[in-house]
Parts: structure tokens; C-alpha cells; sequence
């Protein structure tokens, strides 16, 4: 019994190894890859570009502004009924900035956009590695490396950074309107304690939060959707794009969020 | 023009220990035409890893215009692959992009010529090709022909010195790819420009080939011109012609 158990950790740790050094190699191919930017004319991975971030930002923008609302709105709801009355309209910026601006309001993006175009990153390329898409581009002397990966990433930073920015500007105003439900606090009032708690390292740990998820996300989605070499594989390594990128970027948030207020 | 294009020279290439070509020769002349066919499992796939695809894990040394493809690098081989049109039965064409952008991808890609010179240039293939009443359409809109017309025009747009068709034509209609037929007529008597055709059906190509090679179990089984290929009393040749089971060849 504990042979076998033994024998079963010890083939998933190999298997785990063997995996992330894969990825490795994947992720220095690509970094190689990008030498290959000078025979690249930015004409041609434009439009790619463009399609990606209305796809990941523009057409998210609904949904990510609607959760927003909702959860500003539940954290001051939580807030209000757990502080004490008097004096809460001190504290109302204070939570919203720790708790959406450097906590939920990059992690739930970051759901949002894997939820949404993680997966149809992995789709769409493990469908056109299937129908020999990728193939012919590399017969034409394309980098698909570059051509399919790098304008992803780029979209992807563009989109995860402004949807943080909207996430977190709505959620203020979420919980701002739920405010009023229960306490009068000037608008005024409430922005300046908004500008108050806001810190430079706020900012910045957001900033490269997004950064990370802009890369990582399409990263990792892309590796999963060149990895199927049959059509039934697909959904397999689509649903491992989704839930392995989900895990990585958690533990991003957790790691830089540690570094920069711990 | 004696000058070669290609050079197989004395390749073997194995794949999880199966010889898929045993020590394989044959060049080819800039300005000549190749048809290379043979049955299923023959090698005649597999010259694809090596000519275009530029796989190295073999034996010998194929050159193309001059240079050896195992001394290619990662860019290199990037290089040498816009070298060479590439057109298969399968298609390959980018689903979410119009006829139009499919065929301008590769001008986009490697060339420096502006929008509205590619935009004229790609115009002019379509129009040879009879593909305008079509070219805003994606792939899942196109009828068969149409998808190996522009899987075609995206071949020759930027111009190689080798076009290489692989099963290009097996479930084709000989009407609707009339105007294609053509084209590749006429390309075919450049004096500067190759063709390697790979084939089921090598009499279909008669007219535009200028030598055939069959390949059998991953060997050359006979090479020669257009006479020879029709007079040839060569058993495999005969077999194949006579497309019969019974011969030195066994067919599974």
C-alpha cells in the first residue's frame, strides 16, 4: 500500500517536473523567437492585435464593469454591517483600496479574462494546429511563435490593464452607491478618503499584477492550445489551459502582493 | 540553364526506428519539373520533412539552391521555407481570414512592399485565378476548388523558384481548377521556375512533368523522362500503371 503510494507521488512529481521544464523550453523558444521581430513587419500582426484586445478588453467590458459593481457593492455592504456606524465614512476608502484596488479588483480581471478569452485562445489555436493552420503558416516561413503568441500577449496587457483600471473605478462607485443606502457621506467626502488611502505602491503593485497576467495568461493558454495532436484532445487541453491559469494567477497575486505589503 | 535547384544526396531518414527512405538520390535542374509518385507508405510523403518541412534527424544532405538544409538555423529555416510555394490537398488556409488576406499573408509577412501594392498585386492573382466574386469570403464559405485555388494563390504570390504540390489535386474537380491548371502550365515552362509534384495520379501530369521518380518501401524503384514513363517496361512502373495488385510490388 505505501509502495504504491509512494510509486503514485513520485511518477506525479516527475510527470510535474517533466512538465514545467517543457514549459520552459516553450517559454525560451519564444524569447528566441523574438529575434525574429525584425523580419516582422508590425503590419502584419496589426490586425491580430486589434481583434484581440476588442475580443479580451472592449467586448469584457460589460461583464467586468457589472461584477464590479456587485462586488464594491458586497464589500461595503459586509463593511457596513460589521463597523460601527459612527465615524464609518473614514474608513469606507481605506477598504475599498485594500480590498478591490489591491486584491480582488486585478484577481477577478484576471478570472474574467481566463475565464472568457483564456479559453478561446486555447480553442481557437489547438482548432488551427488540428486543421493544419499553424503548419501552413510555418511553411510560408512565418515564426508562429511570434506571429500567433507575441500580438496575444501585447492585447492581452492592453486589455488586463485599462479592464483593472475600470474594474476598480466601478467598484468604487458600486460601493459608493450602496453607501448611501445606509450612511450620507458627501461625494467629496468619499473621493478624497478614496485619493487619501491610495499609496504609490498601490498603483504600482497593480500595475505589474496586470503586466504579469497580460503575459502569463496568453502564455500558458497558447502553450495548451499547440499541444493537442488529435481532435479529441482539444476540450482535454483546454480545460487544463483554463484551470492551470487560474492557479498560476492566483499564486502571482499572492506572491506579488506579499512582496509589496508584507 | 544547368544550375541546380535541389540535390538529394544519398538520404536516409528514419522515424522511431522505421526507414521511411533508404538511401535516396535524385537532383533537380532550375527550370525542370519533378513528379514523384508511388503507393501509399513509399516515401513520397516523407520527402515533404525533408525538402520543406527541413526536418535534420537523417543520413546524407539535401541542397537546396546551393546550401546544405542541415546547416540551417532556427532563422534560416524560416527563410528557406518562404522559398518554396507549398500547396497540399488539405489546404491549409486560415479560417478567420478572408480569400483576400489568406493570399496577402505571406506579402504582409516577409515583404516590403506597401498596402497598396500588395493590395494590387494579390487583386491580380484572384483575378487570374477567376476568385473575385469570392475573395471576402473566410474558408467555410468556399466550394473545394475554390479553397485550392487560393490555397494556390498564396503559394505563388511571392514568387518561388520552387512550387511544391502534394496531393494538390486528388479530389478536385478537372473543370473547376481548369483556370489553375493553366497557370501551372504556363509556370511550368518558366525557364527559371521548379515544380515537384507529388501524386496518386502521376498521368494527370504528363504534359508538365519533365521527369518521374516512383518510390517503393522508401526506394527509388524508377527514375526517368517523360518516354520512359510511357514505354518503360520497368515491373513496378507497369504494376502501378495497371494499377494492379499482383507484381513485385505488395500492396497491403
Amino acid at each position: 500500500m505505501i509502495n504504491k503510494l509512494a510509486i503514485y507521488i513520485g511518477s506525479k512529481a516527475l510527470s510535474i517536473k517533466a512538465g514545467i521544464r517543457d514549459f520552459v523550453r516553450y517559454t525560451k523558444s519564444i524569447i528566441y523567437s523574438l529575434r525574429s521581430l525584425r523580419y516582422l513587419s508590425f503590419r502584419a500582426i496589426y490586425n491580430i492585435i486589434i481583434n484581440q484586445t476588442k475580443f479580451t478588453g472592449v467586448d469584457a467590458l460589460i461583464i467586468v464593469m457589472i461584477i464590479a459593481l456587485l462586488l464594491g457593492g458586497t464589500v461595503i455592504i459586509q463593511a457596513l454591517t460589521s463597523l460601527p456606524k459612527f465615524g464609518v465614512e473614514g474608513f469606507l476608502g481605506n477598504i475599498l483600496v485594500i480590498i478591490i484596488a489591491r486584491e480582488l479588483g486585478p484577481l477577478a480581471t484576471a478570472l474574467i479574462v481566463i475565464a472568457r478569452s483564456g479559453s478561446a485562445i486555447a480553442t481557437e489555436i489547438s482548432v488551427q494546429k488540428w486543421s493544419r493552420e499553424i503548419l501552413s503558416m510555418e511553411l510560408m516561413g512565418i515564426d508562429t511563435k511570434l506571429y500567433i503568441i507575441f500580438p496575444r500577449i501585447i492585447a492581452s496587457i492592453i486589455s488586463i490593464t485599462s479592464l483593472i483600471i475600470i474594474f476598480d473605478i466601478v467598484a468604487f462607485i458600486g460601493g459608493y452607491l450602496i453607501s448611501q443606502t445606509v450612511v450620507y457621506i458627501p461625494m467629496d467626502v468619499f473621493g478624497q478618503t478614496l485619493i487619501d488611502s491610495f499609496t504609490f505602491k498601490d498603483i504600482v503593485a497593480a500595475l505589474i499584477k496586470s503586466l504579469i497576467f497580460g503575459i502569463t495568461i496568453p502564455l500558458i493558454c497558447c502553450y495548451y492550445g499547440l499541444k493537442p495532436s488529435s481532435k479529441f484532445e482539444i476540450p482535454i487541453y483546454v480545460s487544463k489551459a483554463v484551470i492551470r491559469t487560474l492557479f498560476v494567477s492566483i499564486i502571482v497575486n499572492i506572491i506579488v502582493s506579499v512582496l509589496f505589503y508584507l | 540553364m544547368d544550375e541546380l535547384i535541389l540535390d538529394v544526396k544519398n538520404v536516409t531518414y528514419s522515424l522511431n526506428d522505421v526507414t521511411l527512405l533508404n538511401n535516396i538520390s535524385f537532383s533537380l535542374k532550375r527550370g525542370d519539373n519533378l513528379l514523384v509518385f508511388g503507393p501509399e507508405s513509399s516515401g513520397i510523403g516523407n520527402l515533404f520533412d525533408l525538402i520543406v518541412r527541413t526536418d535534420t534527424g537523417y543520413e546524407g544532405d539535401v541542397i537546396f539552391q546551393g546550401e546544405s538544409l542541415k546547416k540551417l538555423d532556427y532563422f534560416g529555416q524560416l527563410m528557406h521555407k518562404k522559398e518554396i510555394g507549398y500547396v497540399h490537398g488539405d489546404y491549409g488556409l486560415i479560417s478567420n481570414m478572408t480569400v483576400e488576406q489568406n493570399i496577402s499573408l505571406p506579402l504582409e509577412y516577409h515583404s516590403k512592399m506597401s498596402a497598396a501594392d500588395i493590395k494590387k498585386h494579390v487583386g491580380e492573382i484572384i483575378y487570374d485565378l477567376n476568385l473575385d466574386h469570392c475573395k471576402k469570403l473566410r474558408p467555410i464559405d468556399l466550394t473545394r476548388s475554390e479553397m485550392l485555388k487560393t490555397t494556390f494563390a498564396r503559394s505563388i504570390v511571392m514568387d518561388p523558384d520552387l512550387l511544391y504540390l502534394e496531393y494538390a489535386f486528388e479530389d478536385q474537380c478537372p473543370l473547376n481548377v481548369k483556370t489553375m491548371m493553366n497557370i501551372l502550365i504556363e509556370r511550368s515552362k518558366l525557364p527559371d521556375k521548379s515544380l515537384i509534384i507529388i501524386t496518386f495520379y502521376p498521368w494527370n501530369f504528363i504534359d508538365i512533368s519533365d521527369y518521374f521518380i516512383m518510390f517503393f518501401n522508401g526506394r527509388i524503384v524508377f527514375s526517368g523522362g517523360k518516354e520512359d514513363f510511357l514505354n518503360s517496361d520497368n515491373p513496378y512502373l507497369l504494376q502501378y500503371k495497371n494499377k494492379s495488385i499482383e507484381g513485385p510490388m505488395v500492396i497491403l
